[in-house]
């Protein structure tokens, strides 16, 4: 079964800033699980809102079963049989499952829903995937799982041949993954194809039979799962690995100055619903980096670091133990987060970059306990010049800049607090490569001047180049702790992160 | 090799640009109608109706500086007619009984600030919408005071005042009354809070990401309690001058207030989303409000018409300015 | 009819929160039966009942709109105007009938103001509804001068608000009227569940085709319509076009519906558990009046009701 239903043909989409995606092609075969693979930014989620019409793309086209195919918005693709599930169930919690499975198609009379006679379609449907549920069972009683199977479900009564799913495993249990899996090889027989989006990697292997490899708004590779398997299991994931996350080079890392004396930060067994008994000592001058596939664990360590995230534990701050129940407690302790989310965390867009700045220790630019316009432009524009920031003058509000931008005022914000602490959540997403390199020196600087640092991060260039120690994470444990040198072995790192075993084969 | 990206900005439409245009059209329709009312308003231009004037328009605008800050921040108070209202008649009550004036004046304001605290407590700490939270003080206060006026034994309370409970009202300091005072000083401060303080920039950062505001230390609920207090406070203050200078307290008095100060604040250019205002905009929207509503008076238009048109500009502003922001983006 | 009523009550049993609303109203009838007896009497409950069926008429229009997010200050700005237009077309001959239905019309009319300044301009509910209740009231109080119009009103006037068919009294045959069509619009139509639908998941609605904008803005006339109504049973009542009444409906009408259970944020609630908020609210204040207690208690009462009625929706959401 060799027949494509999709066919991309040199795809583009350029945001301001950022290439989202850049001359993708690769073909998708009718009734086939077809994967797709890579990193947080990498232009997965980009193709498929093209897909869905959500965007529109600025160069190449897409092929429908051989016919151009250019959805303005989401009811066209889903018209012509494209339906996505995201994470965000698109089900209403509050009606019936038999509502929830006809709404918008109902039978009715000047507005009277009658009793539908072919709900028993769609009814069976969903038989066939759950027995349990129960059609007059409110929506909101369900499992996550079963929600999922109330989309399937109405996507294939709506004559759907394609489906897509986001990162459906991500919030449901063991046993319900067998079952969705058992439910996705009942859709490949009843002709429909699926593109399955998912960081598991082993997801992949059992279920798919093609994948297709993102990284950095390109198509790396496309190729079946079985040619991957040729070498054996562990080895193809590291395979895949190797394709999402590109070569490795450490050329640019020099050690740090490092007082191993002094641990500013200590630990120990921090666990909550996805930590497990993390355990880690941060050095004064050190630049630490958590590595790790999506989902490892980083972004939720720097949280509770944070005092964002409950967890049980302790941390010891410079020899004195914390209670880090608040944002208020880390500050107070000394820590500083640059948060994942600029946009929603991060910046203040109605505000101007002069404004931004400062307000994390705003003594800086009082004079006389008054703000100092003219203490504020000195800073902001030393700021602008030290990041490279593209704006027209300091006045220019922060929601006006791209996003390159806005992470460097966000940044500038963090180092102002003059904190001796910082947690950088992905510090340079978004961002391009000058401006990467830019802040990478800053990160340099801030632990030449005796700061400590962890850089949580999915890129594997920025941890090898910035890091002292590199930190090995998946699913929420310490798998290891890594010295960086310029010769660090990442066919080591990628086994380890995606939870083998190194030593062992 | 990415380009460091050229930034997309509308370097003609910079904020600053836009809201000084604003301005300037505000004070364009207040001459405007300053000139309308000298012309077909009888008695307009009179010492003592511009004292009418000033005295509305200070009450309005003393508690507006607290409520601008208060609308920047996102949340805004619907229960400062009520609030004034009962202080006011707590003013009058507690006066009958004894008790000196000076005494009376600061239980008063703290009438207002348990208010104010009340409003901050269901808004900032239990999360309700403010509209409700405070409709609901909005009731509660209104409610209280026609309590008082019937403790007392009456509808209101004008009987059995102290000779001097007046006087204290009607204070003049100079030309100008005890409230045009009160409420240069505090526009004053507020301009200087707004402009020049940690806490008028932690205001509008809260406006702008509230949960960015949380990350960067701020305490966004003790901040937002704290305008609410104030609110109250200044609502408690001017509801014991008024009611001083009227020499009634009564239940009835200010209903509609917290309209006028809305009218002011969004007529002004304060954003309900919050993040963006301004006090000298305020200013400028309770003139009008004032001005408008003084003038309206003399021309015998039925203060009822004048419901008619708060409610037109209100939505009419509200929908130009939400047009032009859009236009903006 | 009776039947769909039967039934709906017995389903309403099932849903957790109406129970819960249903004894505290039981609970509350009880304990002031036991204080003073004269309250289970067939007056004091006729009276509560008339009362009560104004704010219910508009709440159930307001009940669909609140589940889609939104909500309407101008009820209260409504009822006074849709008053004084029930007794000036009266006023001016039109027959009794034919007023009502003009009456309405206008009551629309207004809903549709708020419908297009909330769906079509995107003004903030809050904003939008508190002009159009600052307008029609200023535009009912200027036209009449803040006075009623008692005098040459026909004899067919005072029938709506103080006749009765049978034993039971005009304004109670509209409270179960209004009350049945909404029970059966909320469970057998689509504007019931694309109501619901809207409010719970938005997003779900528009993908599924619902054009919420249409909705609301239909909920919204329809709101009107009803306040339309509850204003004419209300000026039939007291036998005049009265703009000194109506003070704080609004808030009675949205007590009533969050009380029921319908959340601020949308997306749950029922016809029934507003019908039963908004007895609870009557009971309470009915109770607390034989009681001798003042009734700017009351004022103050509502307000806390309020506040713990949004905290109980939150507890109930989990």
């Amino acid at each position: 079964m060799a027949e494509v239903i999709i066919d991309v043909k040199r795809l583009a989409k350029r945001f301001p800033g950022v290439d989202a995606l850049t001359d993708i092609s690769f073909q998708i075969r009718k009734n086939a699980v077809h994967c797709l693979v890579g990193e947080n930014g990498a232009g997965k989620s980009t193709f498929i809102k093209i897909l869905t019409g959500v965007y529109q793309a600025d160069e190449g086209e897409l092929l429908l079963n051989g016919k151009v195919f250019k959805p303005k918005n989401i009811r066209e693709s889903r018209k012509a049989g494209i339906t996505a599930i995201y994470q965000e169930l698109n089900v209403v919690d509050d009606l019936t499952v038999e509502q929830n499975l006809s709404l918008g198609k109902e039978k009715h009379r000047w507005g009277v829903v009658q009793k539908m006679p072919d709900l028993g379609k769609v009814a069976s449907i969903l038989k066939d995937l759950d027995p349990r549920i129960q059609l007059n069972q409110k929506v909101a009683t369900l499992s996550v799982a079963q929600k999922q199977v109330i989309e399937i479900a109405k996507a294939i009564s709506s004559d759907a041949n394609i489906i897509v799913m986001d990162e459906p495993t991500a919030a449901i249990s063991e046993e319900e993954v067998r079952r969705l899996f058992e439910i996705i090889q009942t859709l490949k027989q009843q002709r429909v194809t699926v593109i399955y989006i998912s960081h598991r990697l082993s997801e992949i292997f059992e279920i798919g039979d093609d994948v297709t490899v993102f990284r950095d708004g390109k198509m790396i590779n496309t190729l079946a799962v079985e040619e991957l398997n040729h070498n054996g299991r562990s080895q193809a994931s590291v395979e895949l690995v190797k394709m999402m996350l590109g070569k490795v080079v450490a050329e640019h890392y020099t050690p740090n100055e490092i007082d191993y004396q002094i641990k500013v930060l200590e630990a120990q067994n921090l666990t909550n619903n996805t930590l497990k008994n993390v355990t880690f000592d941060l050095y004064k001058g050190e630049i630490l980096g958590f590595y790790g596939l999506v989902g490892s664990g980083k972004t939720e360590i720097a949280r509770v670091l944070y005092g964002l995230d409950p967890f049980t534990g302790r941390v010891v701050i410079k020899g004195k133990e914390c209670r880090l129940g608040r944002v208020h407690d880390a500050i107070k302790a000394g820590i500083t987060m640059i948060p994942e989310e600029r946009r929603a965390e991060g910046i203040f867009g109605l505000l101007s970059i002069r404004e931004n700045i400062p307000i994390m220790k705003m003594s800086n630019v009082l004079k006389n306990k008054i703000i100092s316009r003219f203490k504020e432009r000195n800073l902001a524009q030393s700021y602008i010049q030290k990041l490279r920031m593209v704006a027209r003058d300091e006045e220019q509000g922060v929601s006006f800049l791209s996003g390159g931008n806005q992470q460097k005022v966000v940044i500038s914000k963090c180092l102002n607090s003059q904190s001796s602490i910082f947690l950088m959540d992905e510090p340079t997403r978004g961002v391009d490569v000058g401006a990467k390199e830019e802040i990478h020196n800053i990160i340099r600087g801030l632990s030449k001047e005796g700061c400590s640092i962890i850089v949580f991060s999915s890129e594997l260039p920025e941890i090898v180049n910035l890091c002292d120690r590199i930190v090995l994470m998946y699913e929420g444990e310490i798998r290891k702790v890594l010295k960086n040198h310029k010769n660090i072995d990442s066919e080591e790192i990628m086994h380890i992160i995606t939870g083998g075993k190194w030593g062992a084969s | 090799m990415i380009e460091p990206s050229t930034v997309q900005s509308n370097p003609s439409l910079h904020l600053s640009r836009i809201l000084d245009a604003q301005k300037v059209t505000l004070i364009g329709v207040i001459i405007a109608i300053f000139i309308f009312f000298t012309i077909f308003a009888p008695n307009f231009l009179t010492a003592q109706n511009l004292m009418f004037v000033i005295l509305k328009v200070s009450t309005i605008i003393i508690v507006a500086t607290a409520a601008t800050l208060l609308m920047i921040t996102g949340n805004f108070d619907l229960s400062v007619g009520s609030v004034l209202a009962f202080s006011g008649i707590m003013h009058a009550f507690m006066a009958k009984h004894g008790i000196p004036s000076a005494l009376s004046l600061v239980l008063a304001i703290g009438w207002g600030m348990l208010f104010g605290y009340l409003n901050g407590l269901t808004v900032a700490r239990l999360k309700i919408t403010p509209v409700i939270a405070t409709l609901a003080t909005m009731y509660i206060a209104r409610g209280f005071a026609f309590l008082v006026a019937r403790w007392d034994g009456g509808a209101n309370i004008s009987a059995g005042l102290p000779q001097d409970f007046s006087s204290f009202g009607r204070t003049m300091i100079g030309p100008l009354p005890l409230l045009a005072i009160i409420m240069i000083v505090l526009v004053a401060v507020f301009i200087f809070i707004e402009r020049k303080t940690v806490l008028g920039r932690y205001i509008f950062a809260m406006g702008s990401n509230p949960d960015a505001a949380r990350l960067s230390g701020i305490n966004v609920p003790g901040i937002i309690t704290s305008l609410y207090v104030l609110t109250g406070a200044f609502a408690g203050l001017c509801g014991a001058i008024q009611t001083s200078r009227i020499g009634m307290g009564s239940p009835q008095n200010f209903k509609g207030f917290e309209f006028d100060v809305l009218i002011a604040l969004i007529l002004g250019g304060t954003s309900l989303k919050g993040g963006e205002g301004s006090i000298t905009g305020m200013v400028l929207g309770a003139l009008i409000v004032g001005v408008a509503g003084n003038g309206l008076n003399l021309m015998a238009v039925s203060p009822y018409y004048q419901l008619v048109f708060n409610g037109s500009i209100l939505v009419i502003a509200v929908v130009i300015y939400q047009g032009l922001g859009k236009k903006f983006q | 009819m009776g039947c769909i009523m039967i039934k709906a009550v017995l389903k309403g049993f099932t849903q957790k929160q109406e129970f819960v609303l249903f004894a505290i109203l039981v609970f509350i009838c009880t304990v002031f039966t036991i204080i003073t007896p004269f309250f289970l009497s067939a007056y004091n409950i006729g009276n509560l009942l008339r009362a009560v069926s104004m704010i219910v008429i508009v709440a159930c229009g307001g009940t669909l709109l609140m589940m889609t997010a939104n909500f309407d200050l101008s009820t209260g700005g409504n009822l006074i105007f849709s008053n004084i237009i029930f007794a000036m077309t009266c006023l001016a001959g039109v027959p009794v009938v034919f007023a009502l239905g003009i009456t309405i019309l206008c009551g629309c009319v207004i809903g549709a103001i708020n419908g297009i300044l909330v769906a079509r301009f995107s003004v903030t509910p809050f904003i939008a509804t508190l002009s159009t209740w600052f307008i029609f009231k200023g535009i009912a109080k200027a036209i009449t001068d803040n006075n009623e119009i008692k005098a040459g009103l026909p004899k067919g006037f005072d029938f709506l608000g103080q006749g009765q068919i049978g034993p039971i009294p005009m304004p109670i045959i509209f409270l179960v009227v209004v009350v049945v069509i909404f029970l059966f619009l909320e469970r057998k139509t689509l504007l019931g569940k694309y109501s619901m639908a809207i409010g719970g998941n938005p997003t779900a609605a528009y993908l599924s085709g619902i054009d919420g904008n249409k909705i609301i803005f239909l909920l919204y006339t329809i709101t009107g319509g009803l306040a339309g109504l509850a204003g004419s049973i209300a000026a039939s009542r007291i036998g005049s076009g009265n703009p000194r009444m109506g003070d704080g409906f609004e808030f009675d009408v949205i007590i009533a519906i969050i009380l029921g259970g319908t959340p601020l944020t949308g997306g749950r609630g029922t016809i029934l558990g507003t019908l039963i908020g908004a007895l609870i609210v009557a009971v309470i204040g009915s109770g607390l009046n034989m009681l001798g207690m003042l009734s700017f208690w009351q004022l103050v009462l509502k307000g806390a009701i309020l506040v713990v009625a949004i905290l109980l929706n939150e507890k109930f959401r989990k």
